[in-house]
């Protein structure tokens, strides 16, 4: 568990980051305030570019708009965007995790209906976990879909939303069956059409002063039988496979890539040793970061079980991304005449909350390492 | 792609059961009395372990460092890191060597020197390598580990040769496979230890504080691991020290982590002398400080980073195999 293979990615992965670095050369001075944070920055029309490119969807089969590409080629692609803070977050979710768990447990309609459309860039997804009594203890979800005929009436309230208010689709965890001993039982996952099924999509703004996360709520929304996804029933399994792909990936230790950047642009290329020192501390643990993950990676590309080794590189490198602010903050002073530095850093240090939250807590996953480690 | 090939896995198993044989409590204290270890020298020397990763011995540098690694696990009482760098130095041969640096005209910090046939003096920003045979101590002394750090003299007839890369950063590798090795084994006993331990009623290891303390922990040795397994590979890389750097660094800063928590997990126990656990957190805090400590690593590469400027940064952390 603790074994994180050597991996070199090939000649093929590396000439496709240079065609990424091109690509991005010619759109980046558009990009506002560059951060690495994949939940800032939505834009329809960049995701579309990268969309054309076949950098969304990348890793599915041809026939859904895929083009078979390894998990390394996909990793180089995400890591390129969000070291450069390219405005990601449009296509994130649906490329990352709703897409691969539509290929995975949809339905052949379903397939056949979604991942065209994520793949070329025009279908955006949220995530419809939480919920405002259910946050960590996923399973304790109240929202409900209940079978009418050919319909599910769906009534319940979805939060942490990001970007409801702007994409298609949201994927939600919703109980089909009233709650049983087994607590994961009678879970199951649907989808709704966020700008024609009903569904109330009311803005919460966060600490940061954005909009992006909101609040989804259900009032007898009705959505066709087919919008499960999968098999009814088989929802708890489906949430727990996906978070292995969400875990550990390049976002979960880049969040803070830009600040580190600008840090450098402020120390100067002669620096002071406890400047130098503050780069190179971080640079080692970026070094470090990014060999675990492409491991993870790997695992994933050999279909192995990654949910530990995941959550390893998940706690290691969130922790990481919350550091970095302070090493950077105390190593080098935000004068008038490194603007782009204090900002940077500003930014990014209102949304590093959320840094240790989302796609689990640093509780939880230390809950799932320490089962890992047999002592649970 | 590279995975531990099989004639790595079965040097790393035999070495392991003779060290699990050798390298217990009685004979770690045993060896800090100063007695050299030397039943086991002999099994080493048997099996051609004091040769991996020479020409002609079948194996490559990997599998020295994995060995290196296996040896801090164990806490393996002997200069077994510096032998082998002196058979890649100066070609293979039987004996028990050691390294130290350079420093006012003497070799200092040398580990067991006074039972080294052969010693070689290093400074930090040279290749060249003073290679010194029959060496003379001048005085004797202990790491913080209760390892000899012995004091050579350097005669003006050493021997000097040149190598293609850093001797020092050499020895950070070896040093950041030694501690590495000997994170995994405190992870092993605190979760031995906290499974065992009752408090309450029940095994300390039930307590969520406990279970997200030994969380950390494992996340660091995985690190450490990582970063030490890294700087091995990068050897004949036209940018090895910038990886030692990288590497040295991180496990620096991973060792004292993990030897806080697991330290705070034995609660007393592991405290006292009798407890097995010190064998390996005070190596790992020993070595930490060996051939550049973590501020010196990270100047390094800073300074690296700094010269070729803010925006080539991610250019340089993503080109790494």
């Amino acid at each position: 568990m603790l074994q994180f293979d050597r991996i070199s990615l090939d000649d093929k992965t590396q000439s496709l980051r240079a065609e990424v670095r091109e690509f991005l050369d010619d759109t980046q001075e558009h990009f506002p305030l560059p951060l690495s944070d994949f939940t800032t920055g939505h834009d329809a029309s960049f995701s579309q570019k990268l969309g054309d490119k076949g950098w969304i969807g990348m890793c599915w089969p041809q026939q859904y708009g895929g083009s078979d590409a390894s998990f390394f080629e996909r990793y180089v692609v995400t890591e390129e965007l969000l070291a450069a803070g390219a405005p990601v977050s449009a296509h994130w979710i649906a490329d990352r995790q709703s897409g691969p768990l539509l290929l995975r447990f949809g339905t052949e309609e379903q397939k056949q209906t979604y991942l065209p459309k994520i793949a070329n860039g025009e279908a955006f997804f949220s995530i419809g976990m939480s919920e405002p009594d259910s946050g960590s203890d996923l399973a304790s979800v109240r929202t409900t879909a209940v079978k009418e005929g050919d319909q599910y009436r769906i009534n319940g309230t979805k939060v942490w939303t990001t970007d409801a208010h702007r994409n298609h689709y949201i994927i939600c965890l919703v109980r089909t069956e009233t709650q049983s001993e087994n607590r994961h039982a009678g879970l199951s996952q649907v989808i709704v059409d966020l700008r024609n099924d009903g569904a109330q999509v009311k803005p919460i703004a966060n600490m940061a002063g954005n909009e992006e996360f909101n609040e989804v709520v259900f009032e007898d929304v009705m959505v066709p039988a087919d919008r499960i996804v999968g098999e009814p029933g088989n929802g708890w399994a489906q949430v727990t496979s996906e978070l292995a792909y969400e875990r550990s990936g390049p976002e979960r230790f880049l969040s803070s890539f830009r600040v580190f950047v600008e840090l450098i642009r402020a120390c100067g290329d002669n620096p002071a040793p406890h400047e130098a020192a503050a780069i190179g501390r971080i640079a080692a643990h970026f070094m470090t970061l990014r060999r675990m993950s492409i491991s993870v990676a790997g695992m994933l590309e050999n279909d192995k079980d990654a949910v530990v080794e995941a959550a390893l590189v998940k706690e290691l490198g969130n922790n990481f991304e919350k550091q970095l602010l302070d090493i950077a903050r105390l190593a080098a002073p935000m004068t008038a005449g490194n603007r782009r530095f204090r900002e940077t850093f500003e930014q990014t240090l209102l949304l590093s909350p959320s840094f240790t939250l989302r796609g689990g807590t640093r509780e939880i996953l230390r809950g799932v390492i320490a089962r890992g480690l047999g002592l649970r | 792609m590279s995975e531990a090939t099989s004639t790595q896995q079965l040097i790393l198993d035999t070495a392991g059961r003779i060290f699990s044989d050798h390298c217990n409590k009685q004979m770690l204290d045993q060896a800090e009395t100063g007695a050299l270890a030397k039943a086991l020298w002999a099994q080493i020397a048997d099996n051609g372990f004091n040769q991996l990763g020479s020409v002609g011995s079948g194996t490559d540098a990997s599998d020295m460092y994995a060995f290196i690694q296996l040896c801090g696990n164990h806490a393996v009482p002997l200069p077994i890191a510096e032998t082998l760098l002196v058979n890649q130095w100066c070609g293979a041969d039987n004996g028990l060597f050691s390294i130290g640096q350079i420093e006012a005209g003497a070799i200092v910090n040398v580990p067991w020197g006074r039972a080294a046939e052969k010693v070689v003096g290093l400074e930090a920003n040279s290749n060249t390598i003073y290679v010194v045979t029959n060496p003379q101590v001048i005085g004797e002394g202990n790491s913080m580990a209760g390892e000899p750090r012995d004091t050579m003299a350097l005669p003006d007839s050493a021997h000097q040769v040149t190598l293609e890369q850093s001797p020092y950063a050499q020895m950070a590798v070896a040093r950041s496979n030694q501690i590495a090795g000997s994170l995994l084994k405190m992870l092993d006993l605190g979760i031995q230890y906290s499974s065992e331990r009752v408090q309450f009623g029940r095994a300390i290891s039930k307590f969520q504080a406990i279970q997200h303390s030994l969380a950390i922990v494992a996340a660091e040795a995985a690190a450490a691991k990582r970063a030490a397994d890294a700087a091995a590979d990068a050897l004949s890389s036209d940018r090895f020290v910038a990886e030692v750097a990288a590497s040295k660094a991180r496990v620096g800063e991973a060792a004292t982590v993990v030897a806080e928590q697991v330290h705070q997990i034995h609660g007393a126990m592991g405290f006292t002398h009798e407890h097995q656990l010190h064998h390996y957190s005070r190596r790992a805090w020993a070595w930490r400080d060996d051939y550049g400590n973590e501020f010196y690593w990270q100047s390094y590469l800073g300074s690296h980073l700094a010269h070729l400027g803010a925006d080539q940064a991610w250019s340089f952390i993503a080109t790494q195999g």
